[in-house]
Order: structure tokens, then sequence, then C-alpha cells
């Protein structure tokens, strides 16, 4: 049994302007100890998928199917049973550490509270705990520099110390939303390395999102690649690396620059992502892709399995894609 | 009155970030937004008519606000009452004369102190706030050092002074109110011309030798200028209040001409002898008109700044 | 932090000097004022106030003997209408009255105030919210030379319930009416930013943090978005005590309760310079302290401001 499944999640937002289908029928499974990289634009659900899991959508929002965690359903739980998975089972990293923190309370009260709140521990224990956790994530002088307040620390020391939190009660499942797209990139390397150490350490899963397939090439086992809101293309990143089966995969992986390509173009995908609130009936990425056939416009490709456990969602054949 | 700073200061950080990108159609977007705002569309509708009924009310009107009804006047709380058939449609006040009429100067009155106090306080706001800002240092630093004295003196006191000494009259509140409440809206001003200051833009007039007072004039007052129509706005009620308190302490226009203050304080004098109806038309009068400068500014400011809705 | 204090009272003094200095200028340019050469004043008044500042010395002189009575024995001099009374005389009748429906006006606008804007973030978007928000949207518009007179109406004329004016040495029952007059636009003022400031909040980002961390609803409230949602609320705790002031001209007029706002009307309309320049020197001077100790609450919470 997976540590993880996600069947046929769909999540939408009642807004002014309309419904909002922001994620469509995304499936997925995720072991323990496993690092699942899911790459998109921004829009294309990505965050949204990962906030239904964790119960933190905003109020007009509205999460279907399934999601079970150790085969127990977790999707729309109670705030109090969901209170008592978050932190304690899963629990997350914020794209931007600048603001993820609260300003006006010192960094040792807001590690303290998640252990004082989920283990019951008492005030000096969780303090030596969380100085503990501090020194985990490799900021110096830990047991000083707890009692200072987040604006006292750089960027890449305070998500260090938001990873801190989040492992705090050891959950067995972490999910990074762009951990690093808001750090200096000598830092992202850090702390994309700090992150995959801690996940030795701890044997935790991760789900890693992000817009940078260079931050998933390097620390993920599978790979999920998502477009307005759908599951493009899934599985083993290093076969999907070498052989994409999908047009917009393809797209992405040649808007890579590369160094040992010297000379050539930067290739990028034409048109823009898709206006959420009028999806076409069909595949979404139709107006972009170079390969589109006639169905694409009415029909929606079937997410369909393929061998070596991957799947894609496509018309055209892997065949005529070469 | 309350003007909710913060707010302000986050639409004004907003337009001042955006204005590069978005240029004109940040506009034409405010329009759409603000045309599909129902109380903002109300209130304008509604305040379209007070305005109308100030300028042409008095023509079906047998009476003028001074004339005395000295009929009405032998006995206010019968004869005064409002009706058709004697001509006074709001009743008479205390002294005989027709309440309609009165309300109607009142309007007229209030609504001028209100535009032209906040015309007043605008302009040397927005100069000030933006020559401060932008001239920065040591000059910024004093400039703003005595705004911050100014401000704690307490304006109504000076105010009230200002009319003892310098006699009642209706170009006394103008000035004086128009002078005394400019001080929020230098503080916006300047804070807005700092960020605007490091701009490409500037720089590039400043590099090709544009003076001060013309970078000052042609390129940071037009992008403060959204902010600047918030704030003359919510800077109206505000106004009218001000002149309405002074008014209802008897220390505001002369008789015999009147605002909606006066009209209160006279109306509030005489509750005990039944005539209701000379505290609560000009009351109305006052309270809708001041609501729809409420959701007109609100609109207004939730129009230039999407986020909130 | 006590750096910090000495800092702003460093500033604030001087301040104070400003006011004082700028009030007696003002005085003493003022048409037919007291140190004016064409005064008409009773032979008494003349004779105490020769005394004080001696009228024939030059302006500095009086404006520094003036400064130097306040600065050292706290007196503000003699009236300029009778000749029995000091200016302290009558601050020390007024202050007090004004003190007492002020500082409960103050109490109730905040405290009220608050919780309805708290309660109507939290059920944000509810029939509850939408009550709270109308209403302070009301609120907002009756001033308190409006809410006067209806209460007076209301409580006084039809139902009887409440004397409409006096004092009576500050008894519960004439002191209800004041305060809700004075404290229902700053109440409605208060709950609107306090209303929106903690939405604001409530949609940061650390709090959505907070939620990921698992901790319950009560607490994220309490400990993670009450006092960050509080910073711009001070700032209009501080216009709000300024504006009650202020109103106390309202009220004392309008209710005859004899605070220094009515002391401040007469002595206005009687052209009593000395009693003008004492009240206007004392609210200014209390405006300054009130700020201080906004600034430094302020301070306290937001650890990000440097002092």
């Amino acid at each position: 049994m997976s540590l993880l499944e996600v069947k046929d999640l769909s999540v939408r937002f009642d807004t002014l302007d309309g419904r909002v289908n922001a994620v469509n029928g995304v499936s997925f499974n995720l072991d323990a100890g496993e690092t699942l990289g899911i790459v998109g634009e921004s829009g294309s659900g990505k965050t949204q998928s990962v906030f239904a899991l964790m119960g933190l959508l905003a109020r007009n929002g509205h999460a279907s199917g399934s999601i079970k965690y150790d085969g127990a359903e977790i999707l729309n739980l109670s705030e109090a049973e969901l209170n008592k998975i978050r932190a304690e089972k899963i629990s997350m990293i914020f794209q931007d550490p600048m603001t993820s923190l609260n300003p006006y309370m010192r960094v040792s009260k807001q590690l303290t509270e998640v252990l004082i709140h989920h283990k019951g521990l008492s005030r000096k224990d969780a303090l030596a705990e969380s100085i503990h956790m501090l020194d985990a994530v490799r900021i110096p002088q830990a047991a000083k520099r707890v009692h200072l307040y987040p604006h006292e620390f750089s960027g890449g020391m305070r998500q260090r110390i938001v990873i801190a939190m989040s492992l705090l009660c050891r959950p067995k499942l972490l999910i990074a939303d762009e951990p690093t797209t808001a750090l200096d990139v000598t830092v992202q390397a850090q702390i994309m390395a700090l992150l995959s150490d801690l996940q030795k350490e701890f044997g935790t899963a991760i789900i890693l999102i992000t817009h940078d397939l260079g931050v998933i090439a390097g620390s993920s086992d599978n790979m999920l690649v998502m477009y307005g809101g759908r599951v493009m293309e899934y599985g083993n990143i290093e076969d999907i690396f070498a052989h994409p089966a999908h047009p917009y995969t393809m797209g992405l992986l040649h808007a890579i620059p590369r160094i040992d390509h010297q000379g050539t173009e930067l290739v990028t995908i034409p048109g823009n992502p898709p206006n959420m609130l009028r999806l076409p009936k069909g595949c979404p990425f139709e107006p972009r892709c170079c390969y589109a056939v006639k169905d694409c416009k009415s029909i929606m490709p079937e997410l369909t399995a393929q061998q070596n456990n991957r799947s894609r969602a496509c018309h055209s054949s892997v065949e005529s894609l070469l | 009155m309350y003007i909710d700073n913060k707010k302000v200061q986050d639409l004004a950080d907003r337009l001042s970030s955006s204005a590069e990108i978005q240029g004109r159609s940040l506009w034409q977007d405010a329009r759409h937004r603000f045309l599909k705002n129902k109380a903002a569309m109300i209130s304008l509708i509604t305040l379209t008519i007070i305005v109308i009924f100030s300028i042409t009310g008095s023509a079906i009107s047998p009476w003028n606000f001074e004339e005395i009804d000295w009929d009405a006047m032998s006995d206010v709380p019968t004869l005064g009452v409002p009706s058709i058939q004697s001509g006074h449609y709001f009743g008479t006040d205390a002294l005989g004369r027709d309440l309609y009429s009165r309300v109607i100067q009142g309007t007229q009155i209030s609504l001028m102190v209100g535009l032209i106090g906040s015309f007043i306080a605008v302009i040397v706001g927005t100069l000030y706030g933006a020559t401060a800002g932008y001239l920065g240092g040591r000059i910024d630093g004093v400039m703003m050092r005595t705004v911050d004295i100014l401000m704690a003196i307490p304006f109504m006191f000076v105010l009230i002074l200002l009319m003892v000494m310098f006699g009642r009259s209706i170009y006394m509140i103008f000035i004086g109110i128009g002078l005394l409440s400019w001080l929020d809206m230098s503080r916006i001003i300047r804070g807005q011309t700092l960020s605007l200051k490091n701009k490409e833009f500037i720089e590039a007039a400043v590099a090709t030798g544009v003076k001060p007072l013309t970078i000052i004039t042609r390129h940071i007052v037009p992008n403060v200028l959204g902010i600047v129509v918030v704030y003359a706005t919510l800077l109206i009620p505000g106004m009218i209040m001000t002149e309405s308190f002074i008014s209802f302490l008897g220390l505001g226009v002369q008789e015999p001409q009147t605002s909606w203050g006066a009209l209160i304080n006279e109306g509030a004098k005489t509750i005990q002898h039944g005539t209701l109806w000379q505290l609560l038309f000009p009351l109305s009068f006052f309270i809708v008109t001041l609501l729809s400068f409420f959701f007109i500014g609100d609109g207004l400011r939730d129009a230039l700044d999407p986020k909130d809705r | 932090m006590l750096n910090f204090i000495i800092r702003r009272l460093l500033i604030a003094i001087p301040t104070i000097l400003i006011i004082i200095l700028l009030s007696f200028l003002l005085m003493h340019s003022a048409p037919g004022g007291p140190f004016s050469a064409e005064r008409s004043l009773p032979a008494e008044v003349l004779a105490n106030i020769e005394h004080k500042y001696g009228m024939d010395k030059p302006v500095i002189e009086q404006m520094a003997r003036y400064l130097w009575g306040i600065l050292t024995e706290f007196d503000f001099g003699p009236s300029f209408k009778y000749k029995n009374q000091s200016v302290n005389d009558l601050i020390a009748s007024g202050f007090p009255v004004t003190l007492t429906y002020g500082i409960w006006s103050f109490i109730f606008a905040s405290l009220i105030g608050v919780t309805l804007g708290v309660i109507a973030a939290l059920k944000h978007n509810t029939w509850l919210d939408y009550l709270a928000t109308g209403g302070a949207i009301i609120g907002s518009v009756l001033p308190n030379f409006v809410m006067a007179p209806l209460l007076v109406l209301l409580f006084s004329v039809y139902l009887n319930w409440l004397p409409g004016g006096g004092w009576e040495g500050g008894k519960i029952q004439f002191v209800i009416l004041p305060v809700i007059a004075l404290a229902t636009s700053y109440l409605a003022g208060i709950a609107r930013i306090t209303r929106s400031s903690m939405l604001e909040v409530l949609n940061s980002n650390f709090i959505r943090t907070a939620k990921a961390k698992g901790l319950p609803n009560h607490y994220i409230i309490l400990h993670h978005a009450l006092k960050p949602a509080m910073l711009p609320v001070l700032t209009s705790l501080g216009l709000s005590f300024v504006g009650m002031i202020t109103g106390s001209v309202i009220i004392d007029q309008y209710f005859s309760t004899g605070g220094i706002g009515q002391h401040f009307v007469n002595a206005a309309l009687n052209r009593d310079y000395s009693v003008i320049m004492g009240v206007t020197i004392l609210v200014g001077s209390l405006t300054i302290l009130f700020n201080l100790l906004v600034e430094v609450l302020y301070a306290w919470i937001d650890p990000r401001i440097r002092y």
C-alpha cells in the first residue's frame, strides 16, 4: 500500500466571474520515503492540489475525489480531524519564507507551539527539541538565535527555519511548494541539498512542487506534469527526461537552457497559458500544441497507462511525436 | 470622520507599483469596476439628485430662505408644519422662515464647504508632500517635522479661534478648514513620491535636465492622481462634518445664511416643542449625503484596487 | 525600549513648547486682543494682567513670563474676563468632567469597536458580518452633534428615562447619554478598521502557515492574528482620542455638562484669550502624550520597528 493515494482529485472555485476548475481529475501514488515532483506553469493547479490535501483551500474552494493517507480517507475532513494530520503526519513548506513566518512572534514560540500542541511537550522540552531541529537544518548558534524574530534572519535562513518547523513532529510526508523560488540561486542549491539530506535522515516522503525542471531533475523519483489543471504525463523521472511522451513535456524540456548545447537557440512554447475561467472542452494544451489532431479541440484525452508505470494524456501516438 | 489611512496607503503602494505595467488600462478597468458597484452607483445618482435639488429646488418654492411668515411664526408647532397648501413643504423654522428654502440654502453652503475645503487641502497637501518627498534629505526632514507638530495642534480649537478672532464668515470657514486639513494628504503624497522618485522615468527626466518643479508637476503629480482622487472623495464628508460641527456651536455661517450644522442645531434646540421636522429634514439630507460620499469613496478605492474584490 | 521612550519624549517636549509659543503669538496678534494697544478690559483684570506679564515690556519678555509660569508652576495666568478667576480654576473645574465622560467614551468605543470588528472579520460574509458592517457604516455618519439631539429626543423627550442635560457631579444617569453621543462615530470607525485589518491578517501567508501547523483556530486567532491586526487600530485609537477631546466642545454645549469644552466656547465668545490659550495648550499636550503612548505600544507590538 502506498503512503499516499490520490484518485481523481478535482478542485473548483466559485468566484464572482464564474466557476474556476483549477484541478481536474488528478491521480497519483506516493510511497514512503519517495519523492514526487509536480511540474507546471503558474496557474496549472499544482499548488491547489496540495492545498486540497492539507485542507487549506480558500473558503470558496471545493475539492472532490479521494485522497488516502495510509489507507484512510483524508479529503474534506473536519478542521479538528485535519489538525491531527497537519504537522504530525503531513507538513508543508511554503514558497515565500519572507512572509510565511509570523513577523510578530519569536522563532522559538513558532517552533515550540507545534510540539506543545501536538506532542504535549513542556515548554522546556519543546525548546530543547526545537533547538535540536534548528541544528539539524544547520542554523549556526541555534540555541542563541532561536529567540530572535524572523526579520533578523536572511531569506535562506528563514527557509531553513520553516523546514525545521515542518519536521518537528517527524511527519511521514513533507510537501514543499516551490521551496526555493524566492531564494538566490546559490541558496537554492543549499536548500535542496539540505532537503535531500533530511529526507535520508528522517525517511520522509516529499512532494516537491516547482516550475523549475532543473530542481526536480536532481531530487525526484517520479514526476507529474500538469497543465490547465490536468495531468499531462506521469512516470519515472529518468524515463520522462530521456523519452518525453507528451508534446507539453517535450516543450518544457526543450525550454531548459543547456550548457552542453552551445549555440542553439533557446526554444520557447508559443502562446499563453489557458484562461482557467473558460477552459476548452478538449485538451487545454491544444491551442499551443504543434502535434494537435482533429479530436484535440473537442475531446479531452484520457490519462492512459503506458509501460514502465508511466501514463500520458494525448491523442497523438508516442511514435508520431518523434 | 474616519478615513482608513492604511487602506488608502495600501492602494497607493499598489497603484505606484502597477502604474508602469498597466498604463492606461488601469483607469479603464477602474471605471468598469466602479460602474459594477451597486452601492457606489446608487450613491452617485442620489448625490446628483441632491446637487440638482440644491441648485433648482428653490424655483418651486413660494418663499425664500430669509423671508419670515408672520402667520406661521405666531404658532409654529401647528401652523408651521410641513404642508403643500401653505407652501412650506418642509414646514418652517422656529422664526417662521420656510425650512424648504433654508434646507436648500444650507445644502448649497455645506456642499460648497466640502468641495472647496477638500480642493484646498488637496492642492496644498499634494504640492507640499510631493515637494518634501522629491527634494528629500534635510528639507524633507524639516517639512515633515513641521507637519508632525501641526498635527498635534488641536485643529478644531484653532478653527473656533480663527472664527472668533477674524469674524465669522463663510470664506473664513473655507480657508480655515482647507488650510488645516492638508496634513494627512501631504503625508500620503510624500510616501508616494519617495517610491516614485527612483523610478526610471523620473531619472530620465532628471538626466535630461528637467527642472525640479516641472518634474513634480508633470511627472510626480499625475502619477499620484488616483490616490488623490480617492482621498479627496473621502475628505469631502469630513469637511462637511467639520463645518457642521462649527455651525452647530453657532460659530459658523452667519444668519440669515445657514448650513446643515446650523439647521440641525436649531432643530435640536426645539425638539421638546414637538417641531420634529425642524431636526429631521436637515438631518436626513446630512446623513444621506454623507453616506453617498462614503460609498462613492469606497467604490472608487475598490475600483482602483482590485485586490479587495 | 526605555531609550526609545526617552528619545520620543525629547521630541515631544519641544513640540509642546512650540505649541505654547505659537498660541501666544497668535493671541498677541489678535485684533482687539488683550495684548494689543486698544484693549477694553475691566480695570481689575487689566491690573491683574499688568501685574502678571508687564504689558509695557517687550513681547519677548511677556512671552518668557508666560512660558515660565506654565513650566514652573503650571500657571496659565488670570482670566481676561472674570476678575476673580484664573485659567487654572476653570481648568480645574472643567477638566475632571471632560475626563470622566471622555475616558468612558474611549473605553466604550474601543472595547465594543474592536470586539465588533473582530467578530465581523471572523464571520466574514455572514449575516453577523453584514449587520456589524452596516451598523458601522451608519454609525460613522452620526457624529456627536447628530447623536446628541437624537439621543435626547429618544431617551429624554419620548421615553423620559434619562435626563437631557446637566452633570450633578457625574451621577451615572447624567453620564450615559454624553458617553454614547461622543463614542458612536468613533466606535463605528474603530470597528471598520479592526474588521478590515483583521481580514487582511487572516488572509496573510503566516496565518496559512499556522493553519498548516495544525493549530486550532481559536489559538491562531488569539496568538497569531490579534496582535498584528491591532496595529492599524492603535493609530485610529490615537485619532479617536483627539476627536473625543474635540467633541467635548459639542457635548458640553449640548448637555450643559460644564467640561473644558464649555469653558473653551465661552472663552472664545467672550474673547477670554488666556483661557483659550490654556485649553489649547492643555489639549495639544494631551494629544502629543497620547500619540507618544500609541507609538510606544506600536513599537512594543511590532518587533521590526527599531528603537
